[in-house]
């Protein structure tokens, strides 16, 4: 029998009935009375000084109430790393200039949405174009046009991670290789466009129910833009129609619906088309990658040294995050004792490159598990050989940088080794790529500069033995409220169906960074077991003295039962219990409360977990075409506390990051994006899907709530690399540069053909 | 042994680490320090660009070995 | 000018006064309150907006209401019977086939719609018949089974 009673159980979705009911309201769905209609109107040239906007016609237009730009605003610029001022880039509302197609300008509430956009039509912007700048590479060039003002080379960020004496382990390798790879960017996609209602009342406060990944950090952001006293903002977050990095940051249709509803004292909604919300919310930063990789002759890897720069668009974003885990993660899964990277960010004049799941590791595993099969080949060892060679272990120190303690790596390993021996020989032109990677549980970064613990939770227990759990931790379709509640329910003893959660509201929820860097189940789920733990302790407090019990004895609540550890017979009804507690307090409420901010950890995550992935491809040598037959992944995130929820995470990363490797793409012609709808941006749909297969390992985690750790992101990390390398394995041509198409398969394979002859 | 940014003070343990933190601070305090010594921040910059082995980074490391050592 | 249209949406007939470019999510989502149905694109790319029309799975965004006229809605708050669930509603609690649950109106009514024309398809069957539909979240495989549950005769629906 499991220790457990709740925990690892295959169970419903707590907002599973209303999702499947379509019952489930989002904030594209929430209707208020009195409520207006905004849209925004946005920069068609890449880079251009707002020389005069005109809105006096706009404004005329019968249904009409209001148009701001950034006249209207504070003039301040923000994100979310506030710690940095000069990383404080984005005003939002463009004051004086103007860097992506895509800039907002101006925006309008009306009666109605097609009155708002009749509106847009009508504001006149007088423009003075100035020289844009698309490549990066191009960017770093002193006589590029300068995107912010003075800012040398257009350079946003550096960031560099050193270990070990890099140049003098060179001088010691057998065989040294250097490669260069491009990463291209990819769009979220979130089902759920970016939306807001905002709404401010004549109490001055004001209220925004949105799609968000972060209620806090909203919260914060819009009080710093606007003025406003935190505590008279109030963030909700109602159902989410996704994420994946995109809704952490604050964002346009959040700001102007904000900024139109204190002007007008009127409800205010505004939802980004799909068509902004291609080319106007931020994207996966694409990254150029210059490696030098070098080995011992029996493939033990002695030092690594990598250069980034990547495409930042217009604005700091996360981006700044994103350079510094690329870098991070080109190290992993394997023990460098010598490493260097030195990673810059370049602004440029196209839409700003940010988060998006995996973080910046989908591109640096890409990259890493490429480059590590053409060191395998060259040095005539098997791939599998050669990550077992060098791949991380338990208890690991990266040296200066992290501690790992669970790891299952070379397990995952063994796992796929048997697998690829299990598929046998394979027809022409199929092959199976391998993929390893590692990803941290949550990152201890804090360049938001919060004051507040990183994860928060309050436990409240009512008379009938009810559950209430409050905390600020999002969830966006990735289930948190459903593992969160399971954790609660664990801790306190009692069933899932006694929690009730209430997550991710301000003005009731304690603050939580929200659901970024895989951080929820880690960080939220030790504050969430603190919270019921200190609840259940007032409990068992009052159960002991009732019981007699001698104090020699422990106690603890499973399933409902109050009882002692050792005579578990020995025993008084939980919700029993919960009445006298009450009744015993002067009627005071059962309160419990909990809190997570990693400590002691190194500087980048408290946990980390592993995998190693092995995809199959069948290619088509006449076309370039290829198939994804299958993708089997082995993987490892310490205890699983909510199994449905890691099948979906890994079948949904296999689709997302898929997708990165084998088609999705956003081909711009001077920093206009050319595939801005559904139609034109190539997903995986379900004839393309590949079976999928998970082969679990199991590992404990000291750090987290009953051993769990991350299991979001960085299934989201192999499978381009996977791809990559099973193209190889099929028809021995490889591809440096993402996403795989057929097009650059049917090229280098007419290269190679060339070349034999 | 530490040296100290001779603009903002940070400590560092190397030159190296902090040539690293002047030029990524990259603001114009830390660059006219840089120019005040007759180097240009960006030319250490694009020289890290073009090559392995940090060669902008240890050309500056070297000035400032010389000019902002402590000894402990 | 506004014109008449009658039609049933969910067994419950329906008499409206509309713009004749009004389109038929439009008027479920913002005239009947039925929020539902979702919509992704309004381009019909991505299938959140499915809804069935006389039978048929159809992309709400990219039908004139007034084409309903006379015709019969169903809308994923018409499959379940008060408070019992519709076999494909259990199967995809069971298989965990949502997660954000944005697509998951659309991809519900896209399931009943092939498994109404086609009780017993082939896998490949079923893939094609939610390939009009996107998911983000899941990689549809856990749809895939649901919908597999359903065919295998493992969700009864309740007389």
């Amino acid at each position: 029998m499991s220790k457990y009673s709740v925990i690892g159980k295959r169970v419903h979705r707590v907002d599973g009935p209303e999702k499947v009911t379509g019952s489930a309201k989002y904030t594209f769905d929430i209707v208020l009375h009195n409520m207006l209609y905004g849209k925004i109107l946005r920069s068609p040239y890449p880079h251009a000084r707002i020389v005069n906007i005109d809105t006096s016609q706009a404004e005329r237009l019968i249904g009409v109430k209001a148009v701001v730009t950034g006249k209207d605003t504070l003039g301040r610029k923000q994100s979310t790393w506030r710690r940095f001022p000069e990383l404080c880039d984005e005003e939002i509302l463009c004051r004086t200039k103007v860097r992506y197609i895509g800039d907002p300008v101006a925006a309008v509430a009306a009666i109605d949405e097609d009155t708002a956009e009749e509106a847009l039509d009508l504001i006149e912007v007088e423009y003075e174009l100035l020289p844009a700048v698309f490549d990066p590479m191009e960017a770093i060039k002193e006589e590029a046009p300068q995107i912010h003002e003075g800012v040398e080379l257009n350079i946003n960020v550096t960031r560099h991670i050193e270990w070990g004496d890099v140049d003098e382990a060179f001088k010691q390798c057998d065989y040294i290789r250097e490669d260069h790879f491009k990463c291209s960017s990819q769009a979220h996609v979130c089902m759920e466009t970016h939306c807001a209602v905002a709404s401010f009342g004549y109490d001055s406060k004001l209220t925004i129910w949105t799609s968000t990944q972060s209620s806090y950090y909203i919260q914060a952001l819009v009080a710093d833009m606007l003025g406003l006293r935190e505590g008279d903002v109030r963030v909700i977050k109602p159902h989410t129609g996704g994420g994946f990095g995109s809704k952490f940051e604050l964002d346009s249709a959040q700001f102007c619906a904000s900024l139109l509803s204190m002007k007008l004292c009127q409800p205010v909604k505004i939802v980004l088309s799909r068509e902004e919300e291609f080319t106007a919310t931020k994207r996966r930063t694409p990254m150029y990658y210059s490696v030098k990789l070098g080995a011992k002759k029996d493939g033990t890897m002695l030092a690594k040294e990598v250069r980034v720069i990547t495409e930042g668009g217009a604005y700091t974003g996360m981006g700044a995050t994103a350079l510094y885990l690329t870098g991070f993660f080109s190290s992993f899964p394997y023990k460098y004792p010598n490493y260097r990277y030195d990673g810059y960010r370049a602004y440029t004049n196209t839409a700003p490159a940010s988060a998006m799941r995996g973080f910046g590791a989908p591109q640096s595993t890409f990259v890493g598990e490429s480059q590590i099969d053409m060191l395998a080949e060259d040095l005539g060892i098997d791939p599998i050989e050669i990550r077992r060679k060098n791949g991380m272990t338990p208890d690991y120190e990266v040296p200066g940088q992290a501690h790992i303690q669970s790891c299952g790596l070379h397990q995952c390993l063994d796992k796929i080794d048997e697998h690829i021996k299990e598929r046998g020989e394979l027809p022409p032109n199929r092959g199976i790529g391998v993929s390893a990677y590692g990803f941290m549980s949550g990152g201890i970064f804090n360049w938001f500069d919060t004051p507040y613990a990183f994860s928060a939770a309050i436990v409240r227990i009512n008379i009938d033995g009810k559950v209430d759990l409050f905390t600020g931790a999002c969830d966006i379709g990735q289930g948190s409220d459903t593992t969160l509640s399971m954790i609660c329910a664990e801790e306190l003893g009692v069933h899932l169906d006694d929690i009730r959660i209430h997550a991710a509201d301000t003005g009731i929820c304690p603050a939580d960074l929200g659901a970024w860097g895989s951080r929820e189940t880690l960080m939220n789920g030790n504050a969430v077991k603190m919270a019921a733990a200190d609840a259940k302790r007032q409990l068992l407090e009052f159960a002991a003295a009732k019981l007699g019990a001698n104090i020699v004895y422990d106690m603890d609540i499973k399933d409902q039962w109050v009882h002692m550890v050792d005579r578990p017979e020995r025993g008084l009804s939980y919700f029993d219990i919960v009445k006298d507690t009450i009744r015993g307090r002067d009627g005071e409420t059962i309160i419990g409360r909990g809190h997570y901010t990693p400590h002691r950890k190194g500087m980048i995550s408290p946990a980390y977990s592993f995998g190693v992935q092995a995809a199959e491809v069948e290619v088509d040598t006449e076309t370039g075409k290829y198939k994804l037959i299958n993708v089997t992944t082995a993987h490892e995130s310490g205890t699983v506390i909510n199994p449905v929820g890691i099948e979906g995470q890994l079948e949904g990363a296999v689709m997302m990051a898929g997708g990165y490797g084998f088609c999705e793409d956003q081909p711009m012609d001077e920093g206009k994006i050319l595939n801005p709808s559904i139609a034109d941006y190539k997903l995986i749909r379900s004839l393309d899907m590949p079976e999928t297969k998970i082969l679990e390992v199991d590992t404990y985690e000291p750090e987290g709530p009953f051993g769990a750790k991350e299991a979001g992101e960085g299934l989201t990390n192999p499978t381009a690399g996977a791809i990559g390398n099973a193209v190889y394995k099929a028809v021995g041509v490889r591809i440096n540069d993402l996403p795989i198409t057929p097009e650059k398969v049917l090229k280098a394979l007419k290269e190679k053909k060339q070349q034999a002859e | 042994m530490s040296y100290h940014c001779p603009v903002c003070n940070k400590v560092s343990s190397s030159a190296m680490d902090l040539a690293r933190h002047m030029i990524g601070r990259g603001d114009k305090v830390h660059r006219d320090w840089i120019s005040s010594k007759g180097f240009k921040y960006s030319e250490f910059l694009t020289l890290q660009f073009k090559s392995f082995g940090g060669e902008g980074y240890k050309t500056l490391a070297k000035i400032l070995e010389k000019e902002t050592k402590v000894e402990d | 000018m506004k014109k008449e249209l009658r039609f049933t949406v969910n067994g419950q007939p329906y008499e409206l006064y509309i713009k004749p470019k009004t389109i038929l999510v439009e008027v479920l989502r913002a005239h009947l309150g039925l929020t539902g149905t979702k919509r992704g694109c309004d381009s019909s790319s991505c299938g959140a907006c499915t809804v069935i029309l006389n039978g048929m799975a159809v992309k709400s965004c990219s039908v004139l209401a007034l084409q309903a006229n006379g015709g019969e809605v169903l809308t994923v708050e018409g499959l379940a019977k008060g408070n019992e669930l519709h076999p494909l509603q259990k199967a995809f609690l069971d298989h965990g086939a949502f997660q954000c649950g944005f697509c998951t109106s659309g991809m519900l009514m896209s399931s009943k719609a092939l498994l109404d024309e086609n009780p017993n398809p082939t896998k490949e069957q079923i893939k094609e018949g939610i390939d009009g539909n996107i998911c983000r979240c899941t990689g549809y495989n856990s749809i895939i089974r649901a919908l597999t549950g359903v065919v295998k005769g493992e969700y009864k629906e309740e007389k």
